[in-house]
């Protein structure tokens, strides 16, 4: 009796074991049906891009018979979890997506990536800016190999320009003229939402508007030594463009969410929409057939930089991981993602703006962004430079301009509040 | 034949008690049964717990764990900007959330339960159509509801429009005036049939024998609610209160649904849950884990030590009916 109670246990046991094992005997067969070939894992945050990459890495194989490369996505939510847990005990990726700047810090202290500066060549020849999202923040170490880049400007419909007689506008004047007539005419000028969903694009409405205002590269360079503040009047003028532009934004801009202005300015309700690039592909996809044109926004006078800039950021990078069993084959992966094969390809099954140099999107839009920003390309200060401690430098932001945008408080205020969260664990010099 | 043995033992070894003979077992017999739920407690409940209580006490780099910290971590969130600001705005408004719900969806759910029990007609219908609700995730009930008050789509507004009251047609969830109140009468929305339901159950535990009395006595209907049935429901009215605490300050589905991580618009809805979920997971900072851990151990000995407070208040107040 005892006996058989015993076995069974164990038999629920073994099954239950079984299960738990991840994927370990589907690679193992892979590993054996192809003599000496080695199979390596590369995780990702992007579960709706699997296709894409199935077909990218096949590409891969074709030129490296010896390497297999297993796509491992994650909910994009939980991936930064998953993947600091995975790369601290033995089940991690060899290759891993890695998120930019603040994100890619906890990974860096932990020594769980390698360093990539003297192991792939190609990486000298990167964007500068965009190499800053890969590297740490304390070594200036680069620790992967940036695949995507995002621009920020203004779409707009080119239907409506023209039913009201606008052009893009070469100053903020006529931005502002533009605006009025719009108004005039019962169109929301400016797809802007201020919601639930929608306070971390206020920075990003920030940027658009205000980033030649505030002094862009120069001002950021400034208050990464500590020369100047956030409190700065050049700052604060740039805060202050947003207050002038609220009777432009949708009613009740607090109250309004994303989908909502997606929607005015996909329906034609809102005729400019200040977004980044990622936007373009759902705008395109709920209406096909909308003629959509971009411009970056020309500054308002008084700014220290007169030309209109475009901003934007390193996506993320494809790192090693320090543990990797194959770490040589690993390497062979991450230095085809810099070249420009990879880069096409990423560009044109993904709709993205490849960090790969030499590699021009076939969009049009895109193809304009990216120009824009080789010519004229500007940090996203908050994101770059203020996400390596608590509280980060864009939530104190994006919390105080929705507060000014009900009334509670003004630019001068939004400001201080930057600079005091900011200052408490910021230490200037790097 | 290993059972029938172990019963026989207890029996020689019963203690008699001053009251009743009662049987109390070994400990041995007491322990096999408990243990199956003391370890599961102590794996799902009691670790986590524990372990929070562990992390907050160290400094975190990001998922490496440094130095034993002390209290650096509660001193962070008690004296940096902007938490020393938030976390009082929040608890403020967890208190203002336990006040609003206890005045609206507790007395309601009473009324609901007298008129109920009063006027017996469709009672299972109600009684079922009170409690629907439950039966949909806070998530999506905030969901619905804030699409149900979108200022440009929303049906709320166009039907005000609609009659005339213009003025009335406001930005619901984008004033920071009427966003707390509106969350917390959805949540009342939501959550009236569970006080409904324990009233109705205490109500029908009250022998009708003293409302007689009381009518015999020439009590008035006020009168014999207040000085007889309210007194009855002592025992209801704390476990809904002590439950609508921690409900209360626990709150975070309805409230992220309809506000956002950051308690939209500008921090009015603020409640100490979406705090930490910023401070754990939004805003990431390499300080994120011990900082949140220490956060966490805040809100639970808060909760716990005042539902302990309130359920020996309670206690009290029973004790002196009998």
């Amino acid at each position: 009796m005892k006996r058989r109670w015993i076995a069974g246990a164990i038999g629920v046991l073994a099954v239950a074991l079984a299960a738990c094992a991840p994927g370990g005997g589907a690679s193992d067969q892979g590993d054996k049906s192809g003599a000496d070939k080695v199979t390596i894992s590369l995780w990702s945050w992007r579960v709706e891009d699997v296709k894409a990459y199935e077909k990218i890495l096949a590409k891969f194989e074709e030129s490296h018979p010896k390497i297999h490369v297993e796509f491992k996505p994650f909910q994009a939510t939980e991936y930064n979890n998953i993947l600091a847990t995975g790369l601290s005990g033995s089940a991690g990726p060899d290759v891993a997506q890695l998120r930019a700047y603040g994100g890619l810090q906890p990974l860096v202290e932990a020594d769980q990536l390698l360093p990539l500066d003297d192991k792939v060549d190609a990486l000298s020849g990167f964007d500068a800016k965009l190499l800053e999202g890969a590297k740490g923040h304390t070594d200036g170490k680069i620790y992967g190999v940036p695949f995507a880049y995002q621009t920020l400007q203004v779409l707009y419909n080119k239907k409506l320009f023209s039913d009201n007689g606008i052009q893009p506008p070469a100053t903020w004047d006529d931005m502002i003229a533009a605006a009025k007539k719009l108004k005039a005419a019962g169109i929301t000028p400016f797809a802007v939402a201020a919601g639930p969903d929608a306070t971390w694009t206020l920075p990003i409405v920030h940027e658009i508007f205000g980033n030649a205002r505030y002094g862009s590269t120069a001002f950021r360079d400034a208050l990464v030594k500590g020369e100047k503040k956030f409190t700065d009047p050049d700052f604060t003028a740039s805060i202050k463009l947003i207050k002038d532009l609220e009777p432009y934004f949708p009613k009740d801009v607090v109250a309004v969410k994303i989908p909502d202005v997606q929607a005015l300015f996909v329906t034609g309700k809102a005729a400019m929409y200040p977004t980044g690039t990622f936007d373009l592909a759902p705008v395109l996809k709920a209406d096909p057939n909308l003629e959509v044109g971009l411009f970056q926004v020309p500054p308002p006078s008084g700014s220290p930089v007169t030309t209109p800039v475009t901003p934007g950021w390193a996506d993320g990078s494809f790192g090693v991981n320090a543990k990797s069993a194959h770490q040589a084959e690993a390497l062979e992966l991450v230095k085809w993602m810099a070249t420009p094969e990879f880069g096409q390809l990423y560009a044109t099954e993904l709709k993205q703006l490849s960090a790969v140099p030499g590699v021009t999107p076939s969009d049009p839009l895109l193809a304009e962004m990216a120009k824009n920003y080789a010519d004229n390309g500007a940090p996203y200060t908050l994101l770059v430079n203020f996400r390596y401690g608590q509280p980060n430098g864009d939530a104190v932001f994006r919390d105080e301009v929705q507060k000014m945008l009900t009334g509670q408080t003004d630019p001068e205020a939004v400001a201080a509040s930057v600079q005091k969260g900011v200052e408490q664990w910021f230490k200037p010099g790097n | 034949m290993v059972q029938a043995r172990e019963l026989t033992v207890p029996r020689r070894r019963a203690v008699r008690t001053g009251t009743g003979r009662r049987y109390v077992p070994r400990w041995r017999v007491l322990a096999v049964f408990l243990l199956p739920a003391f370890l599961l407690y102590s794996a799902f409940i009691v670790y986590p717990l524990v372990s929070a209580l562990d992390y907050s006490f160290f400094e975190w780099r990001g998922i490496r764990q440094m130095g034993f910290a002390g209290l650096d971590n509660y001193r962070d969130l008690l004296s940096v900007y902007p938490y020393d600001q938030q976390l009082w705005r929040a608890f403020a408004h967890n208190a203002l959330f336990f006040v609003g719900t206890m005045l609206i969806q507790n007395t309601v759910g009473l009324l609901f339960a007298l008129l109920l029990f009063r006027y017996g007609r469709g009672k299972r219908f109600l009684q079922a159509a009170f409690t629907t609700p439950y039966l949909v995730d806070p998530l999506v009930v905030g969901y619905l509801w804030s699409l149900l008050l979108n200022p440009t789509f929303g049906p709320i507004n166009s039907l005000l429009e609609a009659v005339g009251l213009d003025s009335w047609a406001l930005p619901w969830l984008g004033d920071t005036r009427t966003a707390l109140p509106i969350v917390i009468l959805v949540n009342a929305w939501q959550w009236v049939g569970f006080p409904m339901l324990m009233f109705s159950a205490a109500l029908a535990g009250i022998p009708a024998e003293y409302h007689e009395a009381a009518r015999v006595d020439g009590a008035s209907a006020w009168q014999s609610f207040r000085r007889v049935t309210l007194p009855l429901l002592t025992p209801a009215i704390g476990v809904v209160s002590v439950l609508t605490f921690i409900g209360n300050f626990n709150a975070f589905g309805l409230v992220y649904a309809m506000a956002g991580s950051t308690g939209s618009p500008a921090g009015s809805t603020d409640v100490l849950g979406l705090l930490f979920y910023r401070v754990a997971f939004v805003e990431g900072g390499v300080e994120a884990i011990g900082r949140s851990s220490a956060l966490a151990v805040l809100m639970f000995v808060f909760i716990f030590g005042v539902s302990l407070l309130a359920t020996s208040y309670f206690r009290r107040r029973e004790r002196r009916l009998v």
